[in-house]
């Protein structure tokens, strides 16, 4: 190889890194005109940066994060509808950008370790740099290195969502309109009730693409219906058991409380199935939206039927406000494709003055009475349940974008809890072991909802643990085995469930954190759950990790211990 | 940068200070450092000196705070070494480089700029002149990662000096450079100490301490076995060396029998000293260099940077240029006839005698501030009066400098 062709060679990975190397440069230029650039902590930061682009797991991770928001649009297909591509295609990559820049803050933390290994910690320590400014330096410099992908991320969902959004064409498919073809109504049967079939509008679009912005690309507050109290029920029914002896044969004591809860449970369980010919009455409070005409409110439930019908269409009747409170009234009757979401609109002047909604679902199949219909469709009746998050009353508050911003700062707070962790870690841990301890702290985030339901197993054994020793030691004393065997199984699981317990209370819950569900089903991102997150993940979680770790780097002896 | 050091406080204040590093399990393992009690005085050189695990690394790493003392205080500026402030006056130049490999010189020393919180303007300014001083400057936007071990070590010298501190800590600062490095290492060690810096320099490369320190401390398994002034540990005073322009064997006969008559005692041995393997080397690479030979390693160093005090007559760019030229004078010498290199201004030879022959002066330390062209360590007293007639030639202790005189 001449010494030419090698020097162009050459030249090839310098132009790339150099194409890097203007990332951070630009950087530079931002923190330069901050007042963070100033400081120690923004030089830091800077640096952090400067790594982060040049990682190769980084570009890796980054890549891969491109691949799946740039490609994703032109092979998802969802349920085959617009609105199901363009929910899978939210869904799939916010969840991929905040799975990635978790993983990606993780490993950029091993900086510090790396430092302390490669002894750059030596310069780094030798300059007027306080601990603290070196471990909330590198915090910063992650969270600015989140900050930016993640934003380079959102803006390419966004672009990427209205490419499916033109490309893809609608699904006509009537049965998920929600809106029943008025020529079908007698109108004249319905003449007492004001009756409105549909929302009243001409659908100048498909209706797969009216749903796409009626139900997605949207930010609707959302209301759950007001179960009933059944405590007076169950009460009576405790009694009633109570005086024939239905807990004689109870092998132990009968706990009042705990049975009254069970009792209660059960009654509304039962409420929830709603038999053939059977009616219940949802009410719902706090609807604060705009009455005037041309404003909707929107039903959105979901009906598990006990057996499908053949034609998996499920027809029901609504009849939706209460003229006593003010409200107008008005009939739906939907036919909807059965095990799924579905929404229905309704006028918002169905919302009486004061904020309350009263809905009456029927398990009645309107389409099967030939005095309403002339053509009437084949009966299918069958028992329905209602889920807890059966049936919600949604009305818009805000727009799409808006919802996707405040999902942005979710994400960057999770992102900021993390950074923190891996600070916490690796100024702790070496390089290995700190990335691991970070990972299992992230999994057990993710897995926080799922993991206190499995405590909830622990829950029989709520005697203090104190109470438990000491029967422990009694049974020991008095040389019964059986008992000490029993008390030491008792003492064992109580200290595991304490410990886990305690674990919990100092990892965040990110599934309640995650806004990612809620935005694709077209749901407000709240302000009040956006402010939670920051108070909760950043100011109270992130600044106490990042206390612990200036303290515990405070007195660390940054030289090896070999001379 | 204020470059006034404080007289009254040492800058260095060692006094009674262990190390012991512990397992695990906290139980004591190895003794790094025993008891060492030392000061450094401002505008000193002082050398750190011992065999490798005496425990000049960890008493450097325990002045930077990066380590803690088992026992004993330690004070820099009068101040312990947590005080992040002092670090502010100071620059390390660690016994590796450790530099970040994807950064490049320029964002390598801007990073350790900012650190000092220089403004932008001042951060570039010094980055420029130290790329100049170190000769990387045509190199400065190549990853470190590229760089050989001497190219990676004249940014970590760089890097120490971009705050122009006032105590500057080397450790081991020639390790890893070729002889031409070395040299430019120690012309600007002596340099810095010119312009009042002080300087702790840790060592086993004893030819480069005695080159520049005044004062040294030898470690032995962590422990002090010797200090104090260069000229002092180092003069043999029961012999005498006397170094002129080649002589005519009649004239060494000549003296052979004067100092035999007056002082009945043998010269021991008479010879014309040689140049040195470093000299000749460092000939053959500027001769390299004014052919314009490419080369992707550093070039010739430039001058001591401005902010540092350089760019004034008698700057450290004046002596390098000086042991340059003084270095093509040697090889040309050492190809034509073995004789010093330096070329002789100072008379003839019964001159040099004459001047030997004068009263004889005290010893004094070595002076901090030696004339350009003559290191420190030359100034170093020779024991010399008319009783050196009869000591005329001493064993071979003496350096091979071809400077030296």
């Amino acid at each position: 190889m001449s010494v030419a062709s090698a020097g162009v060679l050459k030249e090839r990975p310098r132009r790339f890194r150099s194409v890097l190397g203007a990332l951070p440069r630009a950087f530079r230029a931002v923190i330069n005109l901050s007042p963070l650039g100033r400081t120690n902590v923004g030089a830091v930061a800077l640096h952090v940066v400067a790594e982060g682009v040049r990682m190769k797991i980084a570009l890796v991770f980054l890549g891969l994060l491109a691949m799946i928001v740039l490609a994703l649009p032109f092979s998802i297909k969802g349920d085959g509808s617009l609105t199901g591509a363009v929910q899978s295609y939210l869904s799939f990559s916010l969840s991929f950008t905040g799975f990635f820049l978790g993983v990606l803050t993780i490993f950029l933390s091993r900086s510090i370790s790396d430092e302390l290994v490669h002894r750059q910690s030596f310069l780094l320590f030798s300059k007027p740099l306080a601990r603290w400014q070196y471990l909330v330096g590198k915090w910063t410099g992650m969270t600015i290195f989140n900050f930016v992908f993640l934003t380079f991320s959102f803006l390419c969902i966004y672009g990427m969502m209205h490419v499916i959004i033109r490309t893809k064409p609608p699904v006509e498919d009537s049965y998920t309109s929600g809106l029943t073809p008025t020529s079908k109504v007698d109108l004249e049967r319905l003449a007492e009730r004001k009756a409105l079939i549909g929302d009243g509008t001409e659908p100048t679009q498909s209706a797969d693409r009216l749903r796409l912005f009626t139900d997605v690309l949207t930010a609707r507050h959302s209301t759950m219906f007001k179960v009933p109290d059944f405590t007076a029920v169950a009460e009576e029914e405790f009694e009633q058991r109570l005086r024939e002896g239905f807990y004689d044969a109870a092998t132990e004591p009968v706990d009042r409380a705990k049975e009254i809860e069970r009792l209660k449970g059960k009654h509304e369980a039962r409420w929830r199935i709603i038999p053939v010919f059977g009616q219940r009455v949802f009410e719902f409070e706090n609807i604060l939206c705009d009455r005037s005409p041309g404003h909707f409110i929107q039903l959105r439930y979901r009906a598990e039927l006990y057996d499908y019908p053949p034609d998996e269409i499920f027809r029901s009747m609504w009849v939706v406000g209460d003229t006593g409170k003010g409200a107008t009234q008005y009939v739906m009757l939907p036919r909807h494709i059965v095990g799924r979401f579905h929404t229905i609109k309704v006028p918002a002047d169905c919302v009486a003055p004061d904020g309350t909604l009263t809905v009456l679902f029927s398990n009645v199949n309107p389409y099967a009475d030939p005095t309403w219909f002339e053509t009437p469709e084949p009966v299918f009746y069958n028992t329905l349940e209602i889920t807890r998050d059966g049936v919600k009353c949604l009305f818009t508050v805000g727009s799409f974008e808006g919802n996707l911003l405040r999902l942005f700062v979710l994400m960057l707070c999770k992102l900021m809890f993390l950074a923190a962790v891996g600070v916490l870690m690796t100024s702790v841990f070496s390089y290995p072991v700190a990335c691991l301890a970070a990972f299992v702290l992230y999994a057990l985030a993710g897995l926080r909802s799922f993991m206190n339901e499995s405590l909830e197993q622990f829950d029989k054994y709520d005697e203090p643990v104190t109470a438990t020793m000491s029967a422990f030691f009694n049974a020991i004393s008095s040389g019964d085995g059986a008992k000490a065997s029993e008390s030491f199984q008792t003492l064992a699981a109580e200290l595991i469930s304490g410990g886990l317990r305690l674990i919990f209370k100092v990892v965040p819950d990110f599934s309640y954190f995650d806004g990612v569900e809620t935005l694709v089903n077209g749901e407000n991102v709240s302000l009040v759950w956006v402010l939670q997150g920051v108070g909760e993940l950043v100011v109270l979680q992130t600044a106490c990790i990042l206390g612990l770790s200036i303290l515990l780097f405070y007195r660390r002896e940054v030289s090896e211990t070999s001379f | 940068m204020v470059t006034t050091v404080e007289k009254s406080v040492p800058v260095v204040q060692l006094a009674g200070v262990c190390k012991t590093f512990r397992d695990f399990w906290r139980r004591p393992r190895v003794p790094a450092v025993v008891d060492l009690t030392l000061e450094v005085h401002p505008g000193e050189v002082f050398g750190l000196l011992g065999p490798n695990g005496s425990g000049k690394s960890t008493t450097i790493k325990m002045l930077l705070g990066l380590l803690y003392p088992s026992k004993g205080r330690i004070a820099i500026f009068g101040r312990a070494p947590s005080d992040v402030a002092i670090k502010n006056r100071i620059g390390f130049l660690p016994e590796e480089s450790y530099l970040y490999r994807f950064l490049d010189a320029r964002e390598t020393l801007d990073y350790f700029g900012r650190l000092f919180r220089l403004p932008p303007l001042v951060r570039r300014k010094r980055t420029d002149m130290l790329l100049e001083m170190v000769g990387l400057k045509h190199e400065a936007r190549r990853p470190i990662g590229e760089y050989s071990k001497g190219m990676a070590r004249r940014i970590g010298l760089a890097q120490a000096l971009i705050n122009d501190p006032e105590f500057l800590i080397l450790d081991e600062p020639t390790s890893g450079l070729d002889p031409l490095g070395t040299r430019q290492i120690k012309d600007l060690i002596r340099e810095l100490g010119r312009h009042g810096k002080t300087i702790l320099l840790s060592s086993h490369m004893l030819a480069d301490v005695e080159d520049v320190c005044d004062r040294v401390t030898i470690l032995y398994g962590g422990r002090q076995r010797a200090a104090g002034h260069l000229a002092e540990l180092l003069s043999v005073r029961d012999k005498t060396q006397i170094i002129t322009d080649q002589l005519s064997r009649q004239t060494i006969e000549s003296i052979r029998d004067l100092v035999l008559r007056l002082e009945h005692k043998d010269v021991l041995d008479v010879s014309s000293p040689r140049t040195s393997l470093e000299e000749f080397f460092i000939s053959i690479v500027e001769d390299a260099r004014r052919a314009n030979v490419a080369t992707s390693g550093a070039a010739g160093a430039g001058a001591l940077a401005e902010f540092l005090g350089g760019g004034k007559a008698g700057g450290a760019g004046d002596v390098i240029r000086q042991l340059e030229s003084a270095a093509d004078a040697a090889i040309d010498s050492a190809v034509v006839a073995p004789t010093p290199v330096r070329a002789p201004d100072e008379g003839p030879s019964r001159q040099v005698l004459e001047q030997l022959s004068r009263p004889r002066s005290e010893p004094t330390p070595a002076s901090r501030e030696p004339s350009s062209d003559v290191p420190a360590k030359t100034a170093a007293p020779v024991e010399a009066d008319a009783d050196v007639l009869r000591q005329l030639m001493s064993e071979r202790t003496s350096p091979k400098r071809g400077s030296s005189s």
